[in-house]
């Protein structure tokens, strides 16, 4: 009697086990990871907390919906009218001792779960009172900065898969959020945590990332028009490698040219001015320069502050930026681009920060 | 049956046309609210099939997708604004006001040129809302339309304008609504109709209204304040000029979450009213149904950060606790139902059929809605395509396959025809299945790390799921072909349905189909919840009674 009430509890667990296996693999790649019924394994101490927190709330659930759907199913199949059968099925209006327990149960499981979720909850929310590294985030539409204020570096997103984030492994980083437009939200999967970053709100986290590799990142907060491209990734190095990336950054960004001078431009060359008052779109789609001599481009950046643009032209074959401007134009400055020569033809430019949003043809003649 | 058609009053005769624009017949209206909000799922299905078929194939770095961001942004705002607030509500407000003075017997409701103002406010504020589209551009910062996002710095258009103004005018009517079934609910039973024999859909509905005026006011007072902040210089949420970002979302979500009971309690009420009947039972359970049905309209108010979780500026604790909480209510309802066909004989009508696709689909959606309550899975699936899964699941799976039980359920009282079993399967089949596709492969894509709201995707191992999305949406698309081949065809065959013929409970039963103008000549003795099975089989054994309708309450108003 009792061993034979044991068999279905076994089927049950193997076809969990079957469910969560089966769903549960190939993750291997974070930059295009499979969907499965576990989440993409976490890279970092808190997230693995959240990680077996959501396996554990799975379990609960499963066995939940294999219990209820069983009795959906069993009561259709089961108490379906036989044709004929006309009359009245005994008319129970309850049962004081069942609702009891139907009640008490579930209370009883939400209670369990609130607590292991508070508990895995205050360490998520943990802040150290020294970390290994702060970098402060800043949101706009559409891209991100992060800016290393200790290392005196900064980086702000280019293209359609933005920034990348640096991060030692097996250090507690600090992460600063802020926005000064609208509210995005700082999302990597592999840290199994997303964090807004709200305008007027000064979010902070911190993680120790565990496993050495790259993560992609995206916005998850509406934003705009370019929510979509609002990508970016974090890579983790082991503490020695980071210590190297640093020196080797600090000394790359020594060698970049300093900002070029807003006065006057080379004198001669034709200058045509641009101008953006905002990430949607150039103030001006359509430019004409003259052909087989350089030119300046007077750019204008009129956006809310925090937002960078540049100008680079495509090369119509494909490939590189025939000329891409840098340094990035700040908002409130006017930096000219010297552009050099090009043959006649009709050429795409973009802002190098918004892709997507930000882009315009330049006839050449 | 007890009752006869009253003779027609003599008088002058009136088009037809001129009697449906001029009513104030309750059931009239009450039809009319049914087929606005139908033209408006189909006008919001459309949207979403936009949305699915710009995320069929993965974009690489280079290319872009079929539906430019700036489109798909408003598509996906109006389909969830449209189906919220244009299909569900105004769909449960009709069929509220349709029968809830039938089954507690009343004549109309309290204040029928009230009611007729709440409808007529539906239509004209949906073609505010949606008159965007032919001025520069519909709203498109999303339902939740978050500032500052949806300020004028940043949605400049007009289109989140008429959205405010759209939203403001629908809210009156809910508010008109619920206070005028409020009042119909409470001094126009009949007599004998006691509060704990009043039908569970009628129950809920109450409760629906209840919340209905305390949240909407709330959602006016945001919506002004971001309109003051749109275009009067006004900086309630602009951080910049020294608002609050977050305040638009306490005070959204603040009427935002009571909004999700107040969509899917009445869907309750119906699959309460269709699984008895169709089980040849009572609803087991019954009180413990209404005190459930309490308890969540009260516990519906003290969840609403747990939306916000992610913004870190919310008491965490609380609201994963309450939200915890009010799971369990909702699982002595599915308890109750379950139990109900237990041991029943199920009749297996189109009825039935949504009913047990509401219980199959709505468990999903409460189970996987208990991962949000945990904080720190929360921090992980909100905002991606899980929240998409869940609110889906309880929605749609939910709400609308309620409204699709309810809507083959009252088909034969609101026309006197019986729509077409086997049509009626066919829709079911192609809506159940399509649901299933369209919706469960979002819970993996969520969990992959897919974020809503994108109108483009990278990862080429998206792909094949959101595929397998689109197929489902479609499917749920060409399940209403089916459906309304039925509802024409139906409506050219002669009404020859009798009063009662699902064999059921309630009062709607006891007079014709469809019923006289103020719905009653007689009514039938009331001795339970269930007094048209107690006219049939007699109360507790005992022989049916008839009481005519001159005695009891809620004559002609």
């Amino acid at each position: 009697m009792f061993r034979a009430r044991r068999a279905p509890l076994r089927l049950l667990l193997a076809l969990l086990a079957t469910v969560l296996v089966l769903g549960g693999c190939a993750q291997a790649s974070y930059d295009n990871p499979v969907p499965g019924a576990l989440p993409i394994p976490a890279v970092t101490e808190t997230g693995a907390m959240a990680n077996d927190l959501y396996r554990f709330v799975l379990v609960i659930a499963t066995i939940i919906f294999v219990l209820v759907e069983g009795l959906i199913i069993f009561a259709v199949l089961r108490y379906r009218r036989r044709k004929g059968d006309d009359g009245l099925p005994v008319q129970t209006h309850g049962n004081l001792y069942f609702e009891l327990g139907w009640t008490i149960v579930p209370f009883l499981i939400v209670i369990v779960l609130f607590v292991l979720s508070y508990q895995v909850q205050t360490k998520v929310d943990a802040r150290s009172a020294n970390p290994g590294l702060t970098v402060d985030v800043t949101g706009f539409q559409w891209q991100w900065t992060f800016d290393y204020k200790d290392q005196g570096l900064s980086f702000t997103g280019q293209g359609k898969t933005g920034p990348e984030m640096v991060l030692p492994t097996n250090t507690v980083v600090h992460i600063r959020l802020h926005s000064n437009d609208v509210i995005h939200s700082f999302y990597v999967p592999a840290f199994f945590f997303k964090r807004d970053v709200i305008p007027g709100v000064d979010n902070a986290f911190d993680i120790t990332i565990t496993n050495a590799g790259t993560y992609t990142g995206q916005c998850a907060e509406l934003c705009g028009i370019g929510h979509a491209d609002m990508r970016f990734s974090v890579r983790a190095l082991a503490p020695a490698d980071f210590t190297a990336w640093v020196a080797q950054a600090q000394e790359a960004a020594k060698n970049t040219p300093s900002p070029p001078p807003s006065g006057p431009a080379p004198s001669g060359a034709t200058v045509i001015t641009e101008s953006a008052a905002s990430a949607a779109a150039f103030d001006k789609k359509d430019l004409e320069a003259p052909a087989n001599t350089p030119f300046v481009i007077a750019f204008s950046n009129t956006s809310p502050p925090g937002v960078p643009h540049n100008i680079a032209i495509q090369n119509p074959a494909g490939g590189d930026f025939l000329f891409n401007g840098q340094p990035l134009t700040q908002p409130g400055q006017t930096v000219n681009y010297t552009v050099p020569a090009l043959p006649p033809g009709t050429y795409t430019f973009i802002c190098i920060v918004h892709p997507t949003t930000m882009t315009g043809t330049l006839t050449v003649k | 049956m007890a009752t006869t058609t009253l003779p027609r009053a003599a008088g002058y005769t009136r088009s037809s046309i001129y009697e449906w624009l001029t009513t104030t017949d309750h059931k009239k209206i009450g039809i009319m609210y049914v087929t606005t909000a139908y033209i408006f799922m189909l006008l919001g299905g459309l949207l979403a099939l936009g949305i699915r078929a710009d995320l069929w194939t993965a974009t690489s770095a280079t290319g872009s997708s079929l539906i430019p961001a700036a489109l798909y942004n408003q598509l996906f705002t109006m389909h969830g604004t449209t189906m919220i607030f244009f299909f569900v509500m105004p769909m449960l407000a009709g069929f509220a006001n349709y029968v809830v003075p039938l089954q507690i017997g009343a004549a109309d409701m309290a204040f029928p040129r009230i009611n007729a103002l709440s409808f007529w406010i539906i239509p004209f504020s949906g073609i505010l809302l949606f008159s965007g589209f032919l001025l520069g551009g519909a709203a498109s910062a999303g339902w939740t339309s978050y500032a500052p996002l949806s300020e004028a710095k940043y949605s400049p258009g007009i289109g989140q304008d008429l959205w405010i103004l759209g939203l403001l005018f629908n809210g009156m009517s809910s508010i008109l609504g619920a206070i005028n079934l409020l009042v119909t609910i409470f001094k126009l039973r009949a007599p004998g109709m006691t509060m704990l024999r009043l039908p569970i859909f009628v129950w809920t509905v109450l409760v629906t209204q209840v919340l209905l005026v305390f949240a909407v006011p709330v959602l006016a007072s945001g919506l002004a304040m971001l309109f003051i902040d749109r275009n009067y210089g006004g900086s309630f949420f602009d951080p910049a000029a020294g608002g609050d970002a977050v305040l638009w979302q306490h005070v959204f979500w603040f009427f935002g979450h009571p909004e999700v009971y107040i969509l899917i309690l009445p869907a309750f009420g119906v699959i309460s009213e269709v699984i008895p009947v169709f089980s040849s039972k009572p609803l087991f359970g019954y009180k413990a149904f209404i005190l459930a049905t309490a308890a969540i309209g009260i516990l519906g108010f003290g969840v609403w950060a747990h939306h916000m979780f992610a913004t870190g500026v919310v008491f965490l604790a609380f609201f994963s606790a309450t939200t915890f909480l009010i799971s369990v209510p909702t699982g002595v309802k599915m308890f109750n139902w379950v139990a109900t066909m237990w041991r029943g004989k199920l009749r297996f009508r189109p009825p039935m059929l949504f009913a047990v696709g509401f219980l199959i689909s709505f468990l999903i959606g409460g189970l996987d809605g208990a991962f949000s309550a945990s904080t720190p899975v929360d921090f992980d699936i909100t905002d991606t395509y899980w929240v998409v899964s869940h609110l889906h699941y309880v929605l749609f799976g939910g709400s609308a396959m309620a409204i699709m039980a309810a809507t083959y359920y009252w088909f034969p009282k609101m026309f006197g025809r019986m729509l077409d079993d086997r049509l009626g399967r066919v829709h079911f089949w192609l809506m159940f299945i399509g649901l299933q596709l369209t919706f469960f492969p979002m819970h993996l894509l969520g969990l992959a790390g897919m974020p809503r709201r994108i109108a483009e995707y990278a990862p080429t191992a998206w792909q094949p799921l959101n595929q397998v999305a689109t197929i489902g949406a479609f499917t749920i698309a060409a399940s209403m072909l089916p459906f309304l081949w039925n509802i024409f065809t139906t409506l050219r065959r002669p009404a020859d349905q009798p009063d009662d013929p699902w064999d059921a409970y309630t009062l709607e039963w006891a007079t014709t189909s469809p019923p006289p103008p103020y719905n009653f000549d007689q009514l039938p003795a009331l001795h339970s919840e269930r007094p048209v099975f107690d006219l049939k089989h007699g109360p507790h054994g005992g022989a049916p009674v008839a009481v005519p309708v001159a005695v009891s309450g809620g004559g002609p108003a």
